[in-house]
């Protein structure tokens, strides 16, 4: 018993078989989690060796250099990069996508190994770290405090922090901007000369004085008692009374030379969100958790919080990443609805029938919800590029089951039973049916198997679609035929109503099948005006595409409505600066964005050493971060790259600034943030790759369609450097260490003892007052204490000079190196960029030995568009194997080929007439083409055929075969332009991510269903033409030499005779 | 005793079975993949490409008062939907065991 004669004879057990299915899609369905894009696996892994003392010139020769040279041999290594600056070295091994990094994390464990005697002895051991996504915070909370700002740490660390971090899935969750509690103790310079006072003494004594100690036990009478000692300042106010030292015979109090003040730490970051001094709260993932679940989590958890907190201090959110991730995926989740219901429409106005149109509607979500099964077991999500495959899948599903559908119908109205036509039909075109998804599965199945960037988006989508189109055929092969022998019944008379209503469509239908008859009729008897005709067309859009061009990019900028800004002041300025200008700017933008703002919250001044977060970023006193959030893209009327230009627009204005960097979407990345054209100049000699590298950005920032233009290295930095002599040193009994560690701790403090509140630990630092540490006098006044009780000054053992550290050193692929990254305006497409920058480079005067390249998101994208090329003539072998096995022919194949040229066409008038740029989405758009485009082409060549078979001649089978299958044609593509039509039109949030490739696949059906209307059966008859000519010449020439040899025989019978 | 060959498109099966049974026609022997043509009109029934419809063949050997009626039924039912095709023979049955 075949499957769908036993899935006709047993209904029941059919339809729960799919119902099976479909609980079990629904169940995994709730289990998805939501994301922007599918997981894309670490590929990056960082080796930091810290090497103290020694400089970037040092660090590269002696670390780095062997570093590389030895992990360069690491298996799929992309690209090894590396950051040489004083002190420390910083290796990125970058690798292919889609290999296992714990593998790869061993193998450059072992190279670690191999390498390690060769470093320099005093190196530290590499400390090796892998860098993923999962770091990038997925919540900025505010926190606005006026009273409680000095306390506002403490606050928060207990109220906040702390119940966050105990959500599941939470990561880290770090407060920045508040500063924590410390006891400075600001000694006087002068007091301390005056009395012979050394601050390590003072400190010394402090920690001598804070003590709590045991002193063991005693026994008094029967009873055993321990001793104890508390010593510890319970007030820091106590402090005062500490003696300190003596002078002259009368004891010193700490009070006399010094003053205690319980307030925060000196140098610390400070936050403002809108214009209201607070903090910042980071809540991180754990690695592999779901950013919108936990998200979700953290803002249930909000009012809670808030209630527990002071009342002038008030949370707030500046950015949710979850926020863009859920209304994203709500709008495409919206357009898929829509698509399904056009797709519904197209099927009723076709048929006519409203149970056909049930039966046919079923299949839909039936084929869509089993594919959620697989994300499941896979450990998918919900994204883009699923949610887009079920929107192009909406389509495609319904076709298998229309044709089964259409076959029993035509068995019902010739007198057949509905169970015995619903077997037969299905029977009849179960071949077809077949071929035809096996021709979709040669497009999708070579998807799964792409690598790199690319190959991360495009395996689950090739999966996805490999699923859903079995599960489609199978339904199609046993539940429409059961529906149909359970629901079609032969309609001998229809309902006036219903004539009234469809009669029209009918009308118009059988209007358009006539009128399609004669143009046929036309077409194959010009044919070879009609094959000129349409590959002159082709031809046209290779020119329009050459002279009007089509905009290239990587990957759709992703309107998240977050604007990170980073902004440098020259080297050294001080903080209060920072602030001026920082205020400045978000008055600026606050005032002019207005509403449209929902967080504008900056950061300045030098971050402590205990804040995670901000040490993954640079911070100083002269850098000023903003983190700025804008409503969703669908409530305001102003893109965000156009925001990001007007933002840049008023960092130009201000002078002061020495760089700053807009960055759409918050980061910068190759997927999803703005067009950025990034420039690599390799060389050697360092001031001859910057001197390009300046010369370069300042051409970039002259033309019109750069937005701005950066320079990854930074300028030289001012320090001050303290040279001590080493005869003057050791006659004073001294060392450098000494010495050293003195003036460090005079200037940042010297942390003996910590103060205990509360069960909380706070440091007590002891240092200088501010005004006895700001001058290189300052410098050369302090006093150094020597073993033989005498103060030195500073002055006296060493010179005190200005100096400037040289920058970092950057390489990659084991060449020195400085990147120019120039991000394009909005609308400017990054294949522009490149062309203006290599125009630049061009005539710019470039040293021999320094080599420009071009590489980052247009390198990803030159390596895409190869790996998509290469797929591409996978996919058309594929097919046309697929094909020729079908026909068992190697010309009809070739015919149908052929009309892909069509859709190319299509793809490039859509492209241009729109002004969209041709990017992955629209290219995988293009891919997906192939498979339907092929089966619109197979559906009229198998019915010609068929026509031919069954005795008709070329022309009369061409057109009867055309407009006999029209209307299925009209129906399959149909369904899928009208699949796509909410896709690219939608103005959701997100959508500018998918409108590509509704755009493309909208463009090259459209243009490709006409034409192959048209071109294959022409070209079917001049083929056949030739068949027919063939098979009449051979029979000719067979007759003629039939007739020779009969005349030869009679000839030579004579002889005989 | 006379033998009734029923040649029919596939779909009539459990439609011939019926008239065979209240026809009181028990016995039979069936060939379930046959090929045809009509002489007229009867379209190819040949599982190819072109024709991808197929015949059943029925031969069922009754007493000579049973056939009339058998074939009244055959006939209504061929009315009933041209389209399908259904024809039946009769010839004499000269020995049996």
């Amino acid at each position: 018993m075949s499957l769908y004669e036993g899935a006709v004879k047993r209904p029941i057990m059919t339809s729960l078989a799919f119902l099976a299915v479909i609980i079990f899609g629904i169940f995994s369905a709730m289990k998805l989690p939501i994301d922007l894009m599918p997981d894309i696996d670490t590929n990056t892994i960082m080796i930091m060796t810290y090497y103290n003392g020694a400089s970037a010139n040092d660090i590269e020769n002696n670390v780095t250099r062997p570093l590389e040279n030895t992990l360069n041999s690491v298996e799929h290594l992309k690209h090894i990069t590396s950051n040489s600056r004083e002190n420390v070295s910083v290796v990125t091994l970058e690798f292919e996508y889609g290999y296992d990094i714990d593998a790869l994390t061993n193998d450059v464990r072992d190279k670690l190994d191999m390498v390690s005697n060769s470093l320099p002895n005093d190196a530290n051991q590499p400390i090796l770290f892998k860098f993923s996504t999962d770091m990038i915070p997925i919540i900025l909370m505010s926190a606005q405090a006026e009273e409680s700002q000095k306390a506002l740490y403490k606050i928060l660390d207990e109220n906040v922090a702390n119940p966050l971090a105990r959500i599941d899935g939470v990561g880290s969750v770090s407060i920045s901007g508040a500063p924590v509690r410390e006891i400075n103790i600001y000694m006087d310079a002068n007091k301390m000369e005056a009395y012979g006072l050394s601050a390590a003494q003072v400190s010394a004594a402090i920690a001598a004085e804070n003590q709590n100690l045991t002193g063991g036990t005693i026994d008094v009478g029967t009873q055993t008692y321990t001793v104890r000692v508390e010593g510890e300042f319970t007030d820091p106010q106590q402090m005062r009374d500490v003696v300190v030292g003596t002078h002259n015979g009368a004891v010193v109090y700490l009070r006399d030379v010094a003053r205690i003040v319980d307030d925060v730490e000196e140098r610390a970051q400070r936050t403002f969100t809108n214009g209201v001094q607070g903090a910042m709260i980071i809540v991180q993932k754990q690695s592999g958790a779901n950013s919108v679940a936990i998200s979700r989590k953290v803002m249930d958890m909000m009012p809670t919080l808030q209630k527990n907190l002071p009342s002038d201090v008030k949370l707030g959110i500046i950015v949710n990443t979850s926020d863009n991730i859920t209304n994203t995926v709500n709008s495409l989740t919206e357009t898929i609805a829509y698509a399904m219901l056009f797709v519904v429409l197209v099927v009723f106005l076709f048929l006519g029938r409203w149970r056909a149109t049930l039966i046919i509607s079923i299949t839909i979500p039936m084929s869509l919800i089993a594919s959620f099964i697989y994300l499941y077991a896979t450990g998918g999500s919900f994204n883009i590029i699923s949610l887009s495959c079920l929107s192009i899948a909406i389509g495609s599903v319904v076709d298998d089951a229309i044709v089964v559908l259409e076959n029993v119908t035509t068995h019902i109205e010739r007198g057949s039973a509905p169970k015995q036509a619903a077997i037969h039909a299905t029977n009849e075109v179960a071949i077809s049916v077949i071929a035809s998804t096996l021709t979709m599965i040669a497009v999708f199945f070579p998807l799964t198997m792409v690598t790199g960037m690319t190959g991360v988006l495009f395996k689950q989508l090739g999966w996805m679609m490999c699923i859903i189109m079995t599960i489609s055929t199978t339904s199609a092969l046993s539940f429409t035929p059961m529906l149909c022998s359970q629901m079609l019944r032969l309609q001998k008379k229809q309902s006036k109503l219903f004539k009234k209503v469809y009669g029209p469509i009918q009308r118009a239908l059988d209007g358009l099948d006539s009128w399609y008859e004669r143009r046929i009729n036309w077409a194959v008897r010009h044919r070879w005006t009609v094959i000129i005709g349409s590959f002159v067309f082709f031809i046209f859009s290779i020119v329009l595409m050459k002279v009007v061009g089509v905009k290239s990019e990587f990957f759709p900028a992703n309107d998240s409505g977050r604007v990170g800004v980073t902004l440098e002041l020259p080297i050294g300025t001080r903080v209060e600066k920072a602030e001026v200008v920082a205020k400045q700017l978000a008055d600026t933008w606050m005032g002019r964005y207005g509403d449209m703002i929902t967080a504008c919250n900056f950061t300045i001044g030098q971050a402590g050493d205990n804040n995670a977060f901000a040490s993954l970023r640079s911070s100083g006193s002269h850098i000023i971060s903003f983190n700025v959030s804008f409503c969703p893209s669908n409530e305001r009327s102003v893109g965000l790259a156009q925001l990001c230009d007007e933002m840049r627009a008023d960092c130009k204005k201000i002078p002061e600034l020495a760089k700053y960097n807009v960055m759409l979407g918050g980061q910068q990345s190759s997927m999803g943030g703005q067009q950025t054209a990034t420039f690599e100049i390799y060389g050697y000699d360092m001031d001859a790759t910057y001197d390009v590298a300046v010369e370069l950005q300042r051409r970039f920032q002259e033309s019109d369609i750069v937005a701005q233009a950066l320079i990854s290295r930074s300028d030289y930095e001012p320090e001050l450097v303290i040279d001590f002599d080493r005869e003057k040193l050791a006659q004073q009994g001294l060392n450098m260490q000494t010495a050293a560690a003195t003036v460090r701790n005079l200037i940042t403090g010297s942390l003996m003892s910590y103060y205990r509140e509360d069960g909380e630990e706070y440091d007590i630092k002891v240092r200088y007052e501010i005004q006895n540490r700001t001058s290189v006098e300052d410098i050369e006044n302090m006093l150094i204490p020597n073993g033989m009780g005498r103060n030195i000054k500073v002055r006296d053992i060493a010179t005190v000079h200005e100096s400037a550290i040289p920058p970092t050193i950057e390489r990659k692929d084991r060449q020195r190196i400085v990147t120019v990254n120039a991000v394009m305006k909005d609308g400017e497409a990054l294949s522009d960029g490149v062309e203006l920058g290599n125009q630049l480079i061009s005539q710019m005067d470039i040293p021999n030995d320094v080599i420009v390249q071009v590489a980052g998101s247009y390198e990803d994208q030159q390596d895409s568009n190869r790996d998509l090329g290469t797929l591409a003539i996978l996919i058309i072998i594929l097919v046309f194997i697929v094909m020729a096995a079908q026909f068992e022919s190697l010309t009809y194949p070739f015919i149908i080929i052929l009309s892909i040229v069509f859709a190319f066409s299509g793809i490039i008038f859509a492209l241009v007439s729109t002004g969209t740029s041709l990017n992955v989405m629209s290219m995988l758009g293009g891919v997906m083409l192939i498979g339907i485009v092929v089966k619109n082409g197979i559906v009229l060549i198998d019915y010609t055929q068929l026509m031919r078979e069954r005795g008709y001649g070329l022309i009369r089978a061409a057109t009867v075969a055309a407009k006999s299958r029209l209307r299925p044609i009209l129906m399959t593509s149909l369904t899928t332009i009208l699949g796509m039509v909410p896709m690219a039109v939608s103005q959701g949030v997100g959508s500018e991510m998918w409108r590509p490739l509704g755009i493309s696949v909208i463009g090259g059906l459209t243009v490709s269903t006409i034409l192959t209307l048209v071109y294959v059966p022409s070209m079917f008859c001049i083929f056949g033409g030739v068949g027919v000519k063939n098979q009449r010449r051979q029979m000719r020439q067979k007759r003629e030499l039939e007739g020779k040899q009969g005349k030869g025989t009679e000839i030579h019978s004579r002889r005989l005779i | 005793m006379k033998a009734i060959m029923i040649s029919f498109d596939q779909a009539h099966y459990e439609n011939v079975i019926a008239v065979l049974d209240r026809s009181n026609a028990r016995g039979f022997t069936m060939v379930e993949l046959t090929q045809g043509r009509g002489t007229k009109t009867g379209e190819p029934h040949y599982g190819s490409h072109a024709w991808p419809s197929m015949c059943s063949t029925i031969i069922t050997v009754v007493d000579d008062q049973q056939v009339e009626p058998i074939l009244t039924r055959l006939h209504s039912l061929d009315e009933d939907s041209q389209m399908l095709g259904l024809r039946a023979f009769v010839w004499n049955v000269e020995q049996s065991i």
